[in-house]
């Protein structure tokens, strides 16, 4: 409350008139004539009567009057609050309250220090300025539409709840300015309430706030934090007895600049506390502690390690699922009979640096069995993740047919080609296996003239190469190629690698739910040098995984993580997911996988459970917080700010008046004299109608 | 007017209808013959000279008033008295202090007092009384000594009675107290602004002489209802002094205080054997003399 002409509370002095009136007003001057005072002057009368105040409220009344038209005259009007951002300006606003409700707000008390930011600004709204309600974390969200309705504002902002999400402030800043674009008011701010985490601004955000649009930014960031959280943990496997034993080693970061000393980190597993150990964690490093083995008792197996105690209990709880590991079961099928003898029947010398490059790997675990082609069964593939044809002729009879409805089905096959590859011919008179290469094979092609062959080009964007996509990932170059068979990939399948000459290398073809990948020179040591050379482990694991469309279990996974979880399902049946806090939703398996993702957004465990299968426990997901949240290093909104606006802006919570108040605005608000004078003006004529009433009555004055 | 309604033919006795007659000496007679008249009878003065009782005779004493008659009977000596002589003086002792000149409505005590002053004065000429007046203030300002020519100079004297200084009783009385040599009657007209305690010091000197006291005391309505409204400065016609008076704050005080006065009044003068009467100007005189009158028989019939 300010007002225009301060000078007339000079008047306020005329209060004392009243007040002067009866104390000292004297008798009237009329001089009556008496013969004698005698009796008069024996009577104890008090002139001091005259000056007591009487009528105390006529008295009030008579000031209340006098102060009420005097408050009138100083012309007394409103002045926008400290929290409303421009509210003095010219025109209603339209205010986007940008309200940060990542998991570091749970600090302490900043998250209640930000509602309350939130609805003084909501409080500080004129009746025509409107506002927007947008909660962000990784994520920004539309929380409340764009309301007059300070009610409604206030309630949404009390609704408001720390979520697990990271802090990014690009998706937040770009949709407040989307919002404040399409906004029919001249006047657009956005107030930007948030503890600053530096690790939520990269600088390299594109959002930009034209001119026009100001940016206000609220700090509920504290000095001194201190915050030790669980960033991660490993396990370490081991196998006793057919069981699986894990230990599990846990790391504790410090980000404050106090030493933590004596830090409690206790292992939970299946609810039950397994092992405490204390260690201590120096300023801004970080430590680690491992416990002892504990067996892993069967699938989906929940577990939790804590440590700390700080005013931000997220981080300090670390969840994980483990499950015993699987194994990928490998059908290796060659002409068998080759050099060596094994076992009466069996030959392995064929697939000699296959099984053994298989036989190396703990993620995952191969289980490799080699056959010969004329002893190719169908009940062979039982179970069977990947069929690898290592240079041999295609199963006859009936084996051809189980291998082609093996793939069908989802099977992974790769077929090596050599001097004994033979492959039934398609078309109309040949076998419909035949369509399980990629491509009509050719015959050799010798490349033991100087220079050797060697691959030439590599698709990386390809998931078997994609890990050899970085420099110095792995040397293909180094290979050198002395034979290979042609072919001619037809249209559809994908060439994966190519020889120098250009010639197909590796390819692949889609057979109904299956993958086929056709390598056109062998595996070992008779077409090339690639089995001895550093890239061949690595080629054949990833080859192998992705035919057996293998994933590692994750043990846990962070929040804001999406899941296609149609693509883990071994069945076909609904999924009923359990959140964290209780929250069910149902995915139907018939909508296939559009349906299939989920996305993490709350930190603990959720569980999967099929509709049909009422065996075994459900499957369970441990979420975990994003370690960058436990950093709360804060940057300086100011920064921020000139980085959106394009100027630098001070840092101010206060309100910036921008522009000057229109004429009307100005007399809106100052129209409060208006009602000041007409309430004094009736206060003075309620106080001489009771005065003359009490006057008539007492004949006093 | 209840008591002009009571009183046939006293309707010409209103003092303002009065007042504006014209002589003393016309407005005197109107009032006591139109009284008498209407009263049907004398009883002033008429039983003076009857038998009042027997005294022991003392030396001195005249030898005829000796009753000889009832010396054969008893063979003492026995002197008859009576109660008054047949004509006796009447002096007016006037009060003309400024306090008199007050006037609330109607006329001035001060002429109010002069009519009736006049009436008493104008009775006993009647009776062949010696009428006299002394007016005084804080000293005696006129003095008219009893004689049966005098009623003339009395009305005179009444007319040019104004009262412009300050009054008191006490010492004027004691002087005229040292003049009095012979018995007679003494009609005191006064507002009395004095303690009752020195009203009756200052008139029983008068009484000792053996004087008949007949005091009147005039009062104006306002100096007895204090019926005033408005807070003003209320000044003394005595003394000039002036005070702040705020009507509603002291008006029930007032009127004890001078309700007590006049009881008090009435009580001492009772007391001495004092005829006392108080006239209120906003009355009728006829009904102050009548009140007078009536008070004066009943007490000669106790005598």
């Amino acid at each position: 409350m300010q007002f225009l002409t301060p000078a007339f509370f000079v008047g306020l002095g005329a209060i004392a008139i009243p007040v002067l009136v009866h104390l000292i007003q004297r008798e009237k001057k009329r001089v009556v004539a008496f013969p004698s005072l005698m009796f008069v002057r024996r009577i104890p009368y008090q002139s001091v009567r005259r000056r007591r105040i009487r009528h105390w409220f006529l008295l009030f009344m008579r000031a209340a009057a006098i102060a009420l038209i005097v408050l009138a005259f100083a012309r007394p009007f409103t002045q926008p609050g400290a929290a409303a951002p421009a509210a003095g300006a010219a025109g209603a606003r339209d205010v986007v309250i940008v309200l940060d409700q990542s998991a570091s707000m749970g600090y302490g008390d900043h998250f209640e220090k930000a509602k309350d930011a939130a609805k003084k600004i909501v409080r500080g709204l004129g009746n025509e300025d409107r506002a927007t309600l947008v909660l962000f974390a990784k994520n920004a969200e539309e929380n409340m539409r764009a309301t007059s309705d300070r009610a409604r504002l206030e309630g949404a902002v009390n609704a408001a709840k720390v979520t697990s999400g990271a802090t990014r402030y690009g998706p937040a800043l770009k949709l407040a300015d989307s919002i404040l674009s399409r906004s029919p008011l001249k006047r657009r701010e956005a107030v930007l309430i948030s503890d600053f985490q530096k690790t939520g601004w990269s600088g390299s955000e594109d959002a930009h706030f034209p001119d026009g649009t100001s940016l206000t930014t609220v700090s509920v960031a504290s000095d001194g934090t201190s915050n030790a959280s669980l960033p991660s943990v490993s396990f370490g496997r081991t196998n006793f007895s057919g069981q699986e034993r894990i230990t599990l080693t846990a790391g504790i970061s410090n980000k404050s600049e106090a030493k933590l000393a004596d830090v409690p980190v206790t292992l939970t597993v299946e609810g039950h506390d397994i092992e405490t150990l204390r260690t201590s964690v120096l300023p801004q490093s970080s430590s680690s502690v491992t416990f002892k083995e504990f067996t892993l008792s069967g699938a989906n197996v929940r577990g939790s390690v804590k440590a700390g105690d700080d005013p931000m209990p997220a981080d300090n709880t670390f969840t994980f699922v483990l499950s015993p590991s699987e194994p990928v079961s490998i059908l290796v099928v060659d002409s068998g009979g080759g050099r060596g003898a094994g076992a009466p029947g069996v030959n392995d010398d064929n697939s000699l640096f296959l099984s053994k490059a298989l036989s190396i790997g703990t993620t995952p675990q191969f289980q490799v069995d080699v056959v010969p082609a004329s002893r190719f069964a169908p009940g062979s593939l039982d179970k069977r993740a990947v069929v690898i044809v290592n240079d041999t002729m295609f199963p006859p009879g009936a084996a051809g047919g189980a291998l082609k409805r093996f793939v069908e089905r989802g099977g992974g096959l790769l077929i090596v080609t050599g001097d004994h590859t033979t492959w039934p011919a398609a078309g109309t008179s040949g076998s419909p296996e035949a369509d399980l290469l990629p491509g009509k094979l050719g015959g050799a092609i010798d490349r033991t003239d100087s220079p050797t062959g060697a691959l030439g080009f590599l698709d990386y964007s390809h998931a078997v190469l994609e890990i050899f996509k970085a420099p110095r990932s792995g040397d293909f170059s180094a290979a050198h190629i002395y034979r290979y068979r042609a072919l001619e990939p037809a249209a559809g399948d994908r060439v994966l690698a190519r020889y120098d000459d250009g010639a197909v290398a590796a390819a692949e073809r889609k057979v109904g739910n299956g993958r086929v990948i056709a390598w056109t020179s062998t595996l070992d040591d008779s077409f090339t040098d690639i089995g001895v050379k550093p890239i061949f482990l690595p080629l054949v694991h990833q080859l192998v995984r992705y035919l057996a469309r293998y994933e590692q279990v994750r043990s846990w996974y962070t929040v804001g993580q999406v899941l296609d979880l149609s693509a883990r399902a071994k069945n076909r049946n609904d999924r009923v997911i359990v959140a964290p806090s209780g929250a069910r939703t149902t995915q139907q398996a018939s909508k296939g996988s559009a349906d299939g993702s989920l996305e993490l957004n709350e930190q603990g465990v959720y569980e999967v459970r099929n509709t049909g299968a009422n065996v075994g426990r459900p499957e369970a997901l441990a979420v975990n917080l994003d370690p960058a949240e436990s950093d709360l290093a804060a940057i300086d909104p100011r920064e921020l700010v000139a980085s959106v606006t394009g100027h630098a802006t001070a840092e101010s919570a206060e309100p910036t008046m921008a522009q000057e108040m229109t004429r009307e605005e100005a007399e809106k608000r100052q129209s409060l004299w208006w009602y000041l004078l007409v309430a004094g003006v009736l206060l003075l004529g309620t106080e001489t109608m009771i005065s003359n009433h009490l006057s008539r009555k007492e004949k006093f004055l | 007017m209840d008591a002009t309604q009571s009183v046939p033919g006293a309707r010409f006795v209103d003092p303002k209808i009065l007042g504006r007659i014209g002589t003393l000496e016309i407005l005197a007679r109107t009032v006591v013959e139109g009284f008498i008249n209407g009263l049907h009878r004398a009883p002033f003065f008429g039983a003076s000279i009857d038998f009042a009782e027997h005294r022991g005779y003392v030396v001195g004493d005249d030898i005829r008033r000796v009753d000889w008659r009832l010396y054969a009977r008893t063979d003492r000596y026995y002197v008859k008295q009576y109660e008054a002589d047949t004509n006796t003086n009447l002096t007016v002792l006037f009060d003309i202090s400024r306090s008199m000149q007050f006037q609330s409505r109607g006329i001035p005590k001060i002429e109010y007092a002069c009519y009736l002053a006049a009436c008493v004065t104008y009775l006993a000429q009647k009776q062949r009384d010696r009428v006299g007046i002394i007016t005084f203030d804080n000293d005696i300002v006129t003095h008219v000594p009893p004689s049966a020519k005098h009623f003339n100079v009395v009305l005179h004297t009444l007319d040019r009675a104004k009262g412009d200084r300050p009054g008191n009783l006490t010492a004027p009385l004691a002087k005229m107290a040292e003049h009095f040599k012979r018995r007679g009657i003494l009609v005191l007209i006064s507002d009395f602004y004095e303690e009752p305690d020195a009203i009756l010091d200052a008139i029983k000197p008068l009484k000792f002489l053996g004087n008949d006291l007949i005091v009147f005391h005039v009062l104006d309505p306002a100096e007895i209802d204090f019926g005033y409204d408005d807070a003003s400065t209320f000044e003394d016609l005595e003394s000039g002094e002036q005070l702040p008076v705020v009507p509603q704050s002291l008006g029930e005080e007032y009127r004890a205080l001078m309700k007590a006065h006049i009881d008090a009044l009435t009580t001492k003068f009772s007391e001495h054997r004092i005829d006392y009467t108080l006239l209120n100007t906003g009355e009728p005189l006829d009904r102050a003399l009548f009140s007078y009158l009536s008070s004066r028989e009943r007490l000669m019939r106790v005598r």
